[in-house]
């Protein structure tokens, strides 16, 4: 399996309030192609919703989000532009809980050009890809916390994202666990290059990121390397 | 797309199932009507072709054609015109034979083409017509007669003399008297319920028809089973009854199909929201819940068009009409049960999958 290099990520002075308060405020940044970017903060502090403003899941009040030098939200076209470039990984790994981890792999797939039998094959490797490829037609329901959590990134990936977005991966694993599911996230990266911006509270993440961004009360507080933060 | 539809359904059997029996209980209903609107309509072919003629004569503004009231003298009347090739007169008696108070008992003169195209099957035409009775081969069958045996209309007694066939399901059903006797027991003297009228070669049933109702006021012709049901009130009311109900089902099961859409929809937000971030457009997301509203209500019609087969026969059998309705399934007639059930997903689904275009996915996603 081959995926595209990274994409460049420019986020120019947006802002984003809810319900008369400010989620975000004048927040800028710039992440370069296969650049791995930590996005931390205290709860409530804005990194959901910058995460969400860069993968074009909400948009900005003010500002805007390019990609490529392109901005992701167009409203014709934004669904689009996620099932083309951007690899989604939350914190739950809301999977399909009907459907089998091979089918779950193969849902950002449906509608997309590939035949139905290009999507499982595709599935399969990447499925294989995580270490899962003996229990691709398990339900959620009969994997561990671990197992579901990649089968969440083997289907992040499932598009050949130049952009991988995770939302607190490793929150709801145990050390062991997220340690297995951040290497293979930073493997993933490592091997193909993709851009990649981590929100987490895990100090493992913001260690093996290229690069630690702190956000306070919506706005951009301080930027980190691994070594400025360790010492 | 379909895969997902199929096990999106099939994750709560429960409820799909008492989605689809709500809808089938509509659809059956429908299907069931139309069986029996349409055995009426062929039940009706007979009443406008009775004996074999090619038209009948009934008073005009009748609840029914059987209350139609004409005087004796009309038949000589008709008689006299050129496109008449020969008339007859009939009085039509309703709930005379107690055993099976749907069958129609014929008051005919026996010498009339009425009684003479009735084909005998088992014994003999009556010898003497003040005591003895026709019987029909379908009414012979559910009472169990015979040649030889006693039948009572109104209170009389009859020997049976013979058995009779005549094709036309609503005779078949019935009993023959001679035009006085039935008029005896109908307590009408000198009158008769219609007159049916065999045309003259070359003469043209429309235009016989317009001739009779413009030269004696107060009659309608039927010359076809759409006139005959339009011609009583009770056919018009089955009519418009069916249009009620169909729209009733269609609103009653669009409002059950949206309530189980609507809630399916707000359990599985993060599904759904998911679906967007995974890059699923909100017309396919849509999609998704409109083809699983259409479905769950394809199921219920397909469930519905076995149903009604099935009601229409206890439809005729409760209504106590079975002598003389057959309920009639058409392919037309299952097909507006489908389409019912179809446009029942479209109008159930419409509602949820408009909300799903309005979700926001981060929130969703959060779980608020």
């Amino acid at each position: 399996m081959s995926v595209p290099a990274g994409a460049e990520v420019r986020v120019e002075g947006v802002a984003k309030r809810f319900s008369g308060v400010d989620a975000l405020r004048d927040v800028s940044l710039r992440v370069d192609a296969g650049e791995a970017v930590a996005i931390t903060g205290r709860s409530g502090s804005g990194k959901s919703t910058l995460l969400a403003l860069i993968g074009g899941l909400e948009q900005p009040d003010s500002g805007r989000v390019l990609i490529d030098g392109r901005a992701i939200w167009r409203q014709a076209g934004v669904a689009r532009a996620r099932r083309e470039l951007v690899g989604f990984v939350f914190q739950r790994h809301l999977l399909l809980e009907a459907l089998s981890a091979r089918a779950n792999v193969e849902v950002p797939l449906i509608g997309a050009s590939e035949r139905r039998a290009q999507r499982r094959r595709r599935a399969l490797e990447l499925l294989e890809e995580v270490g899962l490829s003996d229990r691709a037609e398990h339900l959620p329901s009969e994997l561990s916390g671990g197992e579901r959590q990649r089968v969440a990134v083997a289907r992040a990936l499932a598009n050949q994202p130049r952009l991988l977005l995770a939302d607190e991966p490793t929150g709801a694993l145990d050390s062991y666990t997220s340690e297995r599911v951040l290497d293979l996230l930073f493997g993933l990266r490592d091997q193909h290059g993709t851009t990649m911006i981590v929100v987490s509270y895990d100090a493992a993440v913001g260690a093996r990121a290229d690069r630690t961004v702190t956000l306070l009360d919506g706005a951009l507080a301080a930027t980190d390397t691994p070594s400025a933060v360790g010492g | 797309m379909l895969s997902i539809i199929a096990t999106n359904l099939l994750r709560r059997p429960t409820r799909t199932i008492f989605t689809a029996a709500g809808i089938a209980v509509g659809i059956a209903t429908i299907v069931a009507l139309l069986s029996f609107t349409q055995g009426l309509r062929e039940t009706a072919a007979g009443l406008a072709h009775l004996g074999g003629s090619g038209l009948g004569v009934f008073q005009s503004n009748v609840s029914d054609p059987t209350a139609s009231i004409l005087p004796e003298s009309l038949v000589a009347q008709l008689a006299r015109q050129p496109y008449v090739a020969r008339a007859t007169p009939l009085v039509l008696l309703v709930e005379g034979v107690k055993r099976e108070p749907s069958a129609v008992t014929f008051g005919a003169d026996p010498r009339g083409f009425f009684a003479q195209s009735l084909v005998i099957v088992a014994g003999t035409r009556p010898a003497s017509p003040e005591t003895e009775a026709l019987v029909g081969d379908r009414l012979a069958a559910q009472l169990h007669l015979a040649p030889g045996e006693a039948l009572a209309v109104s209170g009389h007694t009859y020997r049976v003399a013979g058995l009779y066939h005549s094709g036309i399901l609503f005779e078949d059903s019935g009993a023959v008297l001679s035009l006085a006797q039935t008029r005896l027991l109908a307590a009408r003297p000198g009158e008769e319920t219609n007159v049916v009228v065999d045309l003259a070669p070359r003469a043209h049933a429309r235009a016989a028809a317009t001739a009779i109702e413009r030269d004696f006021p107060g009659t309608q012709v039927i010359s076809d089973p759409q006139q005959a049901l339009r011609a009583g009130a009770n056919g018009t009311l089955i009519s418009k009854a069916i249009l009620v109900i169909v729209a009733m089902a269609l609103i009653v099961g669009a409002i059950g199909v949206a309530n189980t859409m609507a809630m399916s929809i707000l359990e599985r937000q993060s599904e759904l929201g998911l679906l967007s971030t995974v890059g699923w457009s909100s017309r396919r997301v849509a999609t998704l819940v409109m083809g699983e509203g259409i479905a769950v209500s394809v199921l219920g019609a397909i469930a519905g068009l076995l149903f009604g087969v099935i009601g229409a026969d206890l439809l005729v059998r409760a209504l106590g009409v079975s002598a003389y309705v057959s309920p009639a399934v058409t392919a037309w007639g299952l097909g507006r049960g489908l389409l019912v059930g179809v446009a029942i997903g479209v109008l159930g689904g419409a509602y949820p999958a408009w909300r799903v275009t309005h979700m926001q996915p981060l929130k969703v996603l959060a779980g608020t």
